[in-house]
């Protein structure tokens, strides 16, 4: 299964993300210190411009029409938006970076119930056993 | 028994980002991962006129500016990243949950770059988890439907 999952792209650009969002979540923690968390959902938008230009630029992509796919799109920032303000504000609490970056990285839960839900994509025995962990883990965490 | 104040806003997370995780499958079943980002982009822009921070902002500093305009940056690469491989075929309930695992970097990162620990309590619960995370992106050898 492993050599396999090498071989994918998906892959590895699963591994980039995760790098990129590491060093995003230890960036935001700094940023919390001083500024306000609405105020750092606001600045930290305007961080995906030159990103998503540049990524236009390169593949050179004419505009895409899909209008499914632009609501899709518009939820998925909205519902992000609020989802990093809350975040953010849960840094801005004082609790530990580390254990608030992995208790609100336990989101794929939501997703995996969801693609099973919706996208009738089916769930292994063993992510059954960890729906079961990030229960655990949740609990610990409120404890 | 009291709840810490960080666990409501992280109630809050897990339920957005969680349709979120969903959202970036559907949007990339229509469109380029490119176009997604940027349409993506413009749904936060959506959100500043109720995030505007007002004249305070100009009082902070330009470092903590920074980190916060950096942020951005890198959780667009990040999104961009996740969107490519979930594009390229990576499936929705296992690309999201192993993205999942950047809490990784941080609770390696943290001590050094944050001078922060962890109780033997809350390492049990990481522990967990991680685990959680792992499990979730395993593959089904089965994808046909339910």
């Amino acid at each position: 299964m492993i050599p396999e999952a090498l071989k994918a792209k998906w892959f590895w650009y699963s591994v980039c993300c995760v790098l990129c969002w590491g060093g995003w979540a230890l960036v935001s923690k700094l940023g919390t210190n001083e500024i306000s968390a609405a105020g750092m959902q606001f600045i930290f938008a305007f961080g995906f411009i030159p990103v998503a230009f540049v990524a236009l630029a390169l593949k050179r992509l004419e505009f895409e029409r899909s209008l499914k796919g632009i609501a899709y799109s518009l939820g998925n920032g909205i519902l992000a938006g609020i989802g990093g303000l809350a975040l953010f504000a849960a840094y801005r609490s004082g609790g530990n970076t580390s254990v608030i970056t992995v208790a609100t990285a336990l989101y794929p839960v939501i997703t995996v119930m969801l693609a099973f839900l919706i996208l009738r994509e089916r769930l292994t025995w063993l992510q059954i056993v960890g729906l079961g962990f990030a229960v655990l883990a949740m609990v610990i965490f409120a404890l | 028994m009291h709840v810490p104040v960080w666990f409501w806003f992280a109630l809050v997370v897990l339920i957005s980002w969680g349709v979120v995780g969903l959202l970036q499958k559907l949007s990339t079943n229509h469109l380029s991962a490119e176009w997604a980002l940027l349409w993506l982009a413009v749904g936060f822009f959506i959100l500043e006129p109720w995030l505007y921070p007002g004249r305070v902002i100009f009082a902070y500093s330009f470092r903590s500016l920074g980190w916060a305009f950096l942020g951005g940056i890198l959780n667009a690469l990040g999104a961009w990243a996740l969107l490519a491989a979930m594009k390229r075929g990576g499936k929705a309930s296992i690309v999201a949950p192993f993205t999942a695992l950047y809490p990784v970097v941080v609770v390696f990162s943290a001590p050094i770059v944050l001078h922060e620990s962890i109780t033997a309590r809350q390492t049990v619960g990481v522990v967990c988890a991680l685990a959680a995370v792992v499990l979730l992106s395993t593959e089904s050898s089965d994808t046909s439907p339910h």
